[in-house]
């Protein structure tokens, strides 16, 4: 489902040249769970921007489903994140100003859902995340780790091809964290959904098919 | 489409409803008192205007303004021209007068000036003069020796007397009037007008009849003042005039005005303009910057609903409304400051030299403060939002 080809990713700044991936090749298959690991700064969070067409490698290849994602537009790349991608970021990345739901409501509203249909996905999401009783709670009401499930959900909703999670237990308990993996682990399961998720736990391996080892900008083993 | 313009304004709703209030307030504040500076001065000055053309119309020219041909001293055949003047439906009368050099003479004052006569039943319906009595009486017809005294000619009792006043005469003393043809004759101030036309107050009025007696003339005038029903219409008049055959010097108080309160008021417009343009750039200036700000505060959301996959369009149009409704809450609470503010001044006017002023409120002068400020915020909330929905992604939401 997923190809990339010789992925290299160079960040200037000023006249340092950062070389954050120095050219990585790697698959993921459809319906797999795939955990990706190594040490901090080795490239994991700039490795899932590129596939998450949030950032742009300055080399190599990217295919989705057999796209060449990287030749889409501008537009055509959002309209790809918002009907085929599902993003949660490393550190909590919703809106202040709406509400959970509305939060999570927003990439189905943008898609032109029916009212009805999205507001009862959002509640059975975020129910399924452990917040069914702060369905109307603001982001400043909420804690670290609630907020990072708002996210999960939100990323959830639009029934993504991918799901890309950036360390999305980082600010969890043992608890929580077992939760969110569990429902991760179900999702792939029962819907054969792709998930690609970045993480430090050496126990969130029990949970995935697959863990691909990154170190220097650079795959360094991959089972 | 339609489902576009939804979630722009979901979002801007919500950004206003729970974004940061002060700011909220702040900039409506701000938007309000541009609104009011860009209308409140130029409503003044037009006030100004207005006042003075009033005055000239009620005290000097009225609408319309016949004065004798070229290298005439008179006109002639002046109730022949009062009659074919009256006969068209629209006018409302007209008023001759005869103007003559005369000195003014009180104890041991004396004062040079201008000595008008008139006919005070055909005044009273062009001019106000009558309107401004403070003391004592008007001028009947058959009035010889009376006369009525402008404030500035006949001054105030108490206050050191002017060059130009006789040091404060008052109904029942007696002036001496040396007219320019040598004539010397007594009268008793029958009434003392004030009516703020500086031309007026420095004047004196006997009746017609007793000036053909002194001049020896008759059936002659110095100017003929027409007032007409409606103001507005004073060229088709004076075309009328010249139809009916009126060969004398036809002018509108337009025409004649044209020179003093034109230049007046141009000045005036010149200040207006410059203050107008100012306001628009500090306008322009103070929401760019509150606008700004705030979009520059929401580059990390801005980023965020980027990432979720939401169109840079609906994003940018999402501040564009918030900009708008700024704008439009400015617009409504500034009416209202003024509303309040003009019915003020209208109610008490402001005591000018030259009469008071009421501000005048010009509707197209409402409308291009409106469009201005629309066009403002609409820059205001465009130009930030773009240039942030424009960044790379991960750089907005992680600086
Ligand atoms: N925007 C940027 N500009 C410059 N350098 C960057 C930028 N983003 C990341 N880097 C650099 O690229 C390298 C890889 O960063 P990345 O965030 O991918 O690491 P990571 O593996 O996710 O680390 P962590 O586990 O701490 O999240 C780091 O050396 C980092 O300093
Ligand atoms: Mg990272």
């Amino acid at each position: 489902m997923i190809r990339v080809q010789d992925l290299k990713r160079i960040y200037v700044m000023g006249k340092v040249e950062v070389h954050a991936l120095k050219g990585v090749t790697c698959k993921i298959d459809e319906g797999e769970f795939v955990a990706m690991m190594g040490p901090s700064g080795s490239g994991k969070s700039t490795l899932l921007h590129q596939l998450g067409l949030l950032d742009t490698p300055t080399e190599g290849k990217i295919m989705i489903d057999g796209v060449d994602v990287l030749s889409l537009s501008d537009h055509e790349k959002t309209v790809y994140r918002l009907t085929r991608l599902g993003y949660v970021f490393q550190e909590y990345a919703i809106l202040p100003e709406l509400t959970a739901t509305e939060n999570v409501c927003l990439p189905a509203m943008m898609r032109g859902e029916k009212k009805e249909l999205y507001l009862k996905s959002s509640s059975d999401l975020l129910k399924t995340v452990g917040l069914g009783d702060r369905l109307h709670h603001l982001p400043q009401e909420l804690s670290g780790g609630e907020q990072q499930r708002v996210a999960i959900a939100r990323a959830l909703i639009n029934k993504p091809k991918i799901l890309f999670a950036d360390e999305p237990c980082a600010n969890l308990d043992t608890k929580s964290s077992r939760q969110i993996l569990e429902l991760f682990k179900e999702l792939n399961e029962e819907l054969n959904q792709t998930i690609v998720m970045v993480t430090h736990e050496e126990w969130h391996k029990e949970y995935v098919d697959r863990v691909i080892y990154l170190k220097d900008g650079l795959i360094e083993k991959n089972y | 489409m339609l489902n576009n313009f939804k979630i722009s304004f979901f979002l801007a709703y919500k950004s206003l409803r729970r974004g940061n209030i002060g700011t909220t307030i702040l900039t409506v504040a701000i938007m309000s008192m541009i609104f009011v500076n860009l209308v409140f001065l130029p409503s003044i000055v037009s006030g100004i205007g207005e006042g003075m053309n009033v005055m000239l119309i009620d005290y000097t020219y009225s609408n319309i303004f016949i004065e004798p041909k070229k290298d005439n001293l008179y006109i002639n055949n002046v109730d022949s021209i009062r009659k074919k003047v009256n006969s068209l439906p629209g006018v409302a009368g007209a008023s001759a007068h005869y103007i003559s050099g005369a000195t003014f003479a009180c104890e041991d004052k004396f004062v040079s000036g201008a000595i008008y006569s008139i006919n005070p039943i055909d005044e009273v319906t062009v001019t106000k003069t009558h309107t401004g009595i403070i003391e004592g009486d008007y001028l009947s017809e058959a009035d010889t020796d009376e006369i009525l005294l402008g404030i500035d000619l006949a001054g105030k009792e108490g206050k050191e007397a002017e060059e130009r006043d006789l040091g404060g005469v008052r109904v029942g003393d007696k002036i001496t009037v040396t007219f320019r043809n040598g004539i010397i004759r007594e009268y008793r101030v029958k009434g003392i007008f004030k009516t703020k036309s500086f031309v007026a107050d420095g004047s004196a009025f006997i009746t017609e009849k007793e000036m053909e007696s002194v001049l020896g003339m008759e059936n002659k005038a110095s100017e003929i003042l027409v007032k007409l029903n409606q103001r507005g219409t004073e060229e088709v008049f004076k075309k009328k005039f010249m139809e009916l055959g009126i060969s004398e010097d036809i002018k509108t108080w337009e025409d004649k005005a044209g020179g003093i309160t034109g230049d007046i008021i141009s000045s005036f417009s010149l200040i207006t303009v410059i203050s107008t343009v100012i306001s628009l750039i500090m306008a322009v200036i103070v929401i760019f910057i509150i606008i700004y700000i705030n979009t520059v505060n929401k580059r990390k959301q801005i980023g965020i609903l980027k990432a979720v996959g939401i169109e840079k369009s609906i994003i940018i149009r999402s501040y564009v409304i918030q900009s708008l409704f700024y704008c439009f809450s400015g617009i409504t609470i500034g009416s209202l400051l003024l509303y309040f503010l003009i019915s003020y001044m209208i109610a008490n006017p402001i005591d000018f030299p030259m009469g008071n002023v009421k501000p005048l409120v010009e509707q197209q002068l409402i409308i291009q403060s409106i469009t201005g400020l629309i066009a403002v915020s609409l820059i205001a909330g465009f130009v930030p939002s773009w240039k942030t929905a424009n960044e790379n992604i991960l750089k907005s939401i992680w600086g």
